[in-house]
């Protein structure tokens, strides 16, 4: 199936490669949030967020094709 | 005697009722206990600042401290701490700067500078060596920090000296009023409204000596290790980037931006707020001090239109976030214009943002009414009220007056049930941080000594939502990987060691931001080791922090603070009423008295009152206190 997926700051280097320009990526069905984070290879221990078509979702969401996949960490500082 | 390293030994006390200057000599045998910044000068502002002074009158004293660390040639060395009893909250205030003033005083054969009395006239004082002066600030006055440091500069003929100076709201005693350094500001807890309460205007210093190095083979080779950190990290990367504001989106998408006064943790708005400013505001970025291998600063201009600016430092994430999520603002220039008058002005972004949403929503429930804010549309989100007030509360004009006291004393002058629309701990005004995003922020903005602030408790919310553990795990902090950051329990006990930590930067005047960047307190201990010859290892220093949160604990605690001081305005534990988490139950703090016990427990300080116990304090060598 095909999402899209769009990763912030410190995580837009996970992009490279592996997401598609017009930020597309084709994963197999029921790919969970967190698979979609080991297929990136964005390591365990950063702290991240997802947006899945503007809501919240914890990392066992199953994707579903077409959906819009925001995943933000955060650099740090007030 | 021993030889004392990384000092100079010696203390520049000003006093300015009788223009009196002394030298003198530290006493040694407590800098080890207290080490420098918050920590020494807790200690002197304990033992000299009589209970119960109004923090505006000439009783209370205002302190420049550095640390053995603070030097241009240390990661992160490059800051100043400024220490006073807070006009806005009566509690212990601190205030802290990037730049070169810190390193540029020490330079100069000062460790720090104690500033008492009050002046008959405005002042200003320049300190180059040992030659200290006053200088008459007469054509000084109403004038913005641009101009005052230009004139300064000017008249010293010394284009490259560390200035710093109030603005018109310092010398106006807004109690939101901050210290500029050079266009920085130290800008929490009212440090402006004291140093203008005092006649004192501006500070100028330059300095042409070297710090005794202990051991400065070793601290060049633990300056090249930790340099080396800095150029493989993620996070350094990203704040050379992005700045502090890049977190805007990621923020908003974690439940952590709090927007219309607290009404929500989130918005939906961060991400292409932060896309214009990026793309189309941003110019480069700046260290603030010489050297920073970091510089995250930011220098934006808003080239056209009705808020147009010129090129200029500012617009970090606090500040732009209070001038759009706080009050609802969806325009990118006027958030950046109104922060650059802010520091123009001086005053504090984060508390004039918040002072602005209460009275907007005070506007907006009838309190206020058009008649009481000069004809402004105190509407939410309107862009051309922004500015209007952030000059009405500097110059204390018309309902400026009244905001310009804070949201405390404005709301509690105003009564008719505006209380619970003012949004503080301990009387200063909350930062763009929420608790609804991950607990262990809710104890950190509520047990806090200066009050709700950005920097204290952000840790809160780097350990809950960023699983940051600066290198705590082998100090009992548990690994924030394992750790819900929707749940309670636990939390205070984490707390109690997040702070012990965190607080050392600003005991060391390091920039807390290199912790974020793989600088732990193991480096800083290696550092201090290196620079004073002492063997001290991260253990002591999470003691002195102990030590130091103790002290000022006891500073608040001797002007009236107990447990009731440390609770959250009930809006922060409540669900957001719109936003990516509108109405989510996790969001809720459910037993935020069970949380505070917990800490207390960890603190050993009493539960019913939260005084620290007699058993802490003898602990903590603080008995005597």
């Amino acid at each position: 199936m095909k999402i899209k997926v769009k990763l912030y700051t410190i995580l837009e280097k996970y992009a490279k490669g592996k997401v598609l320009k017009n930020n597309t990526i084709i994963l197999h069905k029921d790919t969970t949030l967190h698979g979609l984070s080991h297929c990136l290879k964005i390591p365990d221990n950063i702290g991240i967020v997802f947006l899945v078509n503007a809501s919240p979702q914890d990392k066992e969401y199953k994707l579903r094709e077409g959906d819009e996949v925001k995943i933000f960490s955060f650099i740090g500082g007030g | 005697m021993e030889s004392l390293y990384g000092y100079f030994g010696k203390q520049l006390r000003v006093s300015l009722n009788n223009k009196e200057i002394v030298k003198e000599n530290i006493n040694a045998s407590i800098l080890r206990k207290y080490l420098g910044g918050a920590g020494y000068a807790v200690k002197v502002l304990y033992d000299e600042i009589p209970k119960g002074i109004d923090p505006l009158s000439s009783g209370n004293k205002l302190m420049f401290a550095t640390s053995p660390l603070t030097a241009n040639h240390i990661p992160g060395g490059g800051s100043i701490m400024l220490c006073f009893k807070s006009p806005l909250t009566n509690a212990w205030g601190e205030s802290r700067c990037g730049g070169n003033f810190g390193p540029d005083l020490k330079k100069a054969g000062y460790d720090f500078l104690i500033i008492e009395g009050k002046s008959k006239e405005p002042v200003y004082l320049i300190i180059n060596d040992d030659s200290i002066e006053f200088r008459s600030a007469m054509r000084l006055i109403g004038k913005s920090v641009s101009e005052k440091l230009r004139i300064i500069r000017e008249e010293l003929s010394e284009p490259k000296i560390s200035v710093m100076c109030i603005g018109p709201a310092g010398e106006k005693l807004v109690k939101i009023a901050t210290v500029m350094f050079e266009h920085r500001a130290a800008g929490r807890c009212g440090v402006g409204a004291v140093m203008g309460s005092k006649n004192l205007l501006g500070i100028a210093v330059k300095g042409s000596h070297k710090t005794p190095i202990a051991q400065p083979e070793k601290l060049t080779e633990v300056a090249k290790i930790c340099l080396k950190i800095l150029r493989d990290n993620d996070f350094a990367v990203n704040l050379k980037k992005h700045g502090t504001t890049g977190d805007m989106a990621a923020n908003d998408a974690a439940g952590d931006w709090p927007t219309k006064n607290w009404h929500s943790n989130s918005w939906g708005k961060a991400e292409q707020l932060y896309d214009q400013f990026f793309n189309k505001y941003l110019v480069k970025n700046h260290g603030c001090y010489t050297g920073c291998p970091i510089a995250c600063g930011r220098i934006s201009e808003v080239k056209e239109g009705r808020f147009k600016t010129p090129l200029h430092e500012g617009s970090e994430y606090e500040s732009l976030s209070a001038f759009t999520a706080f009050v609802f603002n969806e325009n990118i220039e006027v958030a950046i214009y109104a922060t650059h008058l802010c520091n123009e002005f001086g005053i504090d972004t984060i508390s004039a943002g918040a002072i602005i949403a209460f009275a907007m929503e005070c506007y907006e429930n009838g309190i206020l009414k058009k008649r009481d804010v000069g004809s402004i549309d105190l509407s939410w989100g309107n862009p051309e009220a922004l500015p209007e007030l952030v000059r009405k509360i500097s110059l204390r004009e018309g309902i400026g007056d009244m905001l310009a006291e804070g949201v405390k004393i404005a709301s509690e002058r105003l009564g008719r049930g505006s209380e619970k629309y003012a949004i503080h701990g301990k009387g200063l005004e909350a930062p763009a941080h929420d608790p609804r995003s991950g607990k262990v922020l809710g104890i950190t903005y509520g047990t806090a000594n200066r009050g709700m602030c950005h920097i204290h408790p952000l840790e809160g919310m780097a350990y809950d939502s960023g699983k940051v553990d600066w290198g705590l795990m082998k100090y009992g902090v548990p690994d924030p990987n394992t750790v819900d950051r929707w749940d309670e329990k636990g939390k205070g006990k984490i707390v109690k060691i997040l702070q012990d930590a965190l607080i050392l930067p600003d005991i060391l005047n390091t920039c807390k931001f290199f912790m974020y960047c793989g600088i732990y307190i193991d480096h800083l201990a290696e550092f201090l080791s290196a620079v004073t010859g002492w063997n001290i290892d991260g253990q002591e220093l999470l003691k002195v922090g102990e030590r130091v949160i103790n002290l000022q604990r006891l500073f608040n605690v001797r002007e009236g603070f107990r447990r009731d001081d440390d609770l959250l305005p009930k809006r922060m534990k409540q669900k957001p009423a719109f936003g990516f988490y509108e109405n989510e139950d996790r969001c809720v703090i459910k037993d935020y008295g069970g949380m505070l016990n917990e800490y207390y427990q960890a603190r050993g300080w009493d539960a019913k009152t939260g005084i620290p116990t007699k058993e802490k304090l003898l602990e903590l060598e603080l008995h005597e206190k």
